[in-house]
């Protein structure tokens, strides 16, 4: 009951936030016009509710989303409340490819090649990791290879910034990496949804399993669950659902490892339960960003992974600062 | 009748072999204890009868090979109780108690009326019902053991493999969790508990395993099994004979 209420609120705290969306930016809409011009599509308010304002909310709340299921799936299968999805190298990955097609493709950046050259980048890491690690490999193993992985992608990263051709291809890699939604079009969309509903897919069948790693691994394998299965799936679920996240939006920061914080204690500590609210509060972080952008002064705009960060981490280090006790599992 | 058989059983790790030749029966209504010093291959050895390791020779649960079973069927008949009573997440002792009862989930349905029974029987059982909706971490290493127990005992499996089930507690709570192993065994499963404590494997055990060396050197009813001689030669202690209630029980006297 308590389960279903919070993800009730969170729900509608996302519809919300997805209104607010539509109305706030450069054109400032009244909810009504956005609303009808979101369903009639007529007018200069049509064009903006639906062709510049409605997918970048989508995308928005996909990408939070995803961010706030990865993370908490991370952190039911290492058990460890420090898990996020940057532990693998994925997004790493995913960033390193499309700073190499900014820099060198001569592609602008909101071109559907840096989306596609992201995700390659994310599914070669996670071919490197497998192979590196070996498919039934241990989490020690696992954690470590991607660990090198996600050096090496920053390493190359921070290589294409030191050879880019000019400054202005620098600068703009530098803004990309720091995240933004700015112009994203239901092109986007279209490219980055499929990956994050397969990863959705492959995350949510592991949730008995995270559920059963509370026991520790051996007892979690007594108990039925496949625990080598559930890595490997875990480790491409992550991958290719965040690698299309970083893909399209760039380096969103936090979110990952914020969002299941911010419900763990609404569901009890239950790994399993945690997995569709922290998605929801995923999704309602990152639009509350997206919309904090469009607020502020329209002389720069500030970086999403910007805003994710400045927003989360005061909420996380308020809620460490109340649950110091059960993190540190110390009896109170 | 015999729930569980071993066989020839063998396990090698790393280049290692851990474990040679196992041959054991556990039947129904016993409480087996398996001693030996460290590392001696004790928790391999019970690793393998649940399937967890990888092991040679023939391994029989209800007259069925274990490595034909799906990893689910499996785990209805043998409930296994790690070292250490592991909980990594503050989740409420219910839930924890739940999760024995994952093996007998249906995927597209959540908990039974029968799950919530056994679990409430387990917990019943265990005496650990009056905090079942507390925070598992936040409890004391008698009643994280309490409810470690009450987890494996969920399962309802008929056989129930435990790693040193008494270690780390209080001698209440070695005594409170070793009736509970007898009663369990007395309801009809067969009880496997490694243990360290010989006193305690003597005064509640129906045969004992020594192990030594990766090798089952003994299994007979304990005053057999911890024969001076075998103490001597496995554990390099000398051990006294006192008699407690109507049993002899080893008391480790010296180093050898």
């Amino acid at each position: 009951m308590k389960t279903i209420r919070i993800e009730l609120a969170l729900a509608a705290l996302i519809v919300t936030l997805a209104v607010l969306s539509l109305m706030v930016g450069p054109a400032g809409l009244s909810p009504r016009a956005a609303i009808n011009g979101l369903i009639s599509g007529d007018g200069p308010a049509g064009v903006i509710a639906r062709d510049i304002r409605l997918p970048r909310t989508v995308l928005a709340a996909l990408i939070g989303a995803t961010l706030g299921l990865s993370g908490a799936a991370l952190q039911g299968l290492l058990r460890n409340p420090l898990a996020e999805p940057a532990l693998f190298g994925a997004p790493q990955a995913a960033a390193a490819a499309a700073a190499l097609v900014i820099a060198f493709g001569f592609a602008p950046v909101t071109s559907f090649a840096v989306p596609i050259a992201g995700i390659l980048g994310a599914a070669i890491s996670i071919a490197g990791l497998v192979a590196i690690a070996g498919r039934r490999a241990s989490l020690t193993v696992t954690l470590l290879a991607g660990l090198a992985l996600a050096s090496f992608a920053g390493a190359v990263t921070a290589l294409i910034l030191n050879l880019a051709p000019n400054p202005f291809i620098a600068l703009e890699i530098a803004f990309w990496l720091l995240g933004s939604l700015e112009d994203r079009s239901t092109d986007h969309l279209a490219i980055a949804a499929p990956f994050m509903l397969a990863s959705w897919i492959l995350l949510a069948a592991n949730a008995r399993a995270f559920r059963a790693l509370t026991l520790g691994e051996d007892a979690a394998a007594s108990l039925g669950a496949d625990v080598a299965r559930t890595r490997m799936l875990v480790v491409v679920g992550v991958a290719l659902g965040v690698g299309a996240a970083v893909a399209v939006a760039g380096a969103v920061g936090f979110v990952g490892l914020v969002a299941p914080h911010l419900v763990r204690r609404a569901v009890g500590s239950d790994p399993a339960r945690l997995l569709l609210p922290a998605a929801l509060a995923g999704a309602a972080l990152v639009l509350a960003a997206d919309i904090a952008i469009r607020l502020g002064p329209s002389v720069v705009e500030i970086k999403l992974g910007v805003v994710t960060a400045l927003i989360g981490v005061p909420v996380f280090l308020a809620i460490i600062f109340r649950e110091r006790r059960l993190l540190e599992g110390a009896p109170s | 009748m015999s729930l569980l058989t071993a066989q020839g059983v063998s396990v090698r790790l790393g280049g290692t072999t851990i474990v040679q030749g196992a041959n054991l029966s556990l039947r129904g209504g016993e409480l087996v204890a398996l001693v030996g010093p460290n590392g001696a291959g004790k928790t391999t050895l019970m690793r393998a009868l649940a399937g967890l390791v990888p092991a040679t020779g023939s391994i029989m649960l209800g007259g069925q090979p274990l490595d034909s079973m799906k990893p689910r069927d499996r785990a209805r008949h043998i409930a296994y109780l790690p070292q250490g009573h592991i909980f990594h997440w503050p989740m409420a002792v219910a839930s924890i108690v739940m999760l024995g009862r994952a093996p007998h989930a249906d995927p597209f349905s959540s908990t039974s009326a029968q799950d919530h029974a056994a679990v409430e029987r387990a917990l019943m059982t265990t005496e650990t019902l009056s905090f079942a909706e507390r925070a598992v971490t936040t409890l004391s290493g008698g009643e994280k053991a309490r409810v470690a127990l009450a987890r494996a005992l969920a399962t309802q499996a008929p056989v129930l493999l435990a790693d040193e089930p008494t270690a780390a507690l209080d001698p209440r709570h070695q005594l409170v969790v070793m009736e509970l192993l007898r009663n369990a065994a007395r309801a009809g499963n067969a009880v496997l508990a490694i243990m360290h404590d010989l006193t305690l494997a003597a005064r509640f055990a129906d045969r004992v395993l020594v192990m030594d060396r990766g090798r089952i050197v003994a299994d007979a009813p304990p005053t057999k099994a911890f024969a001076p001689e075998r103490l001597a030669a496995v554990f390099g202690i000398q051990a006294v004979s006192v008699e407690v209630g109507d049993k002899r029980v080893p008391i480790a006297g010296r180093a050898l």
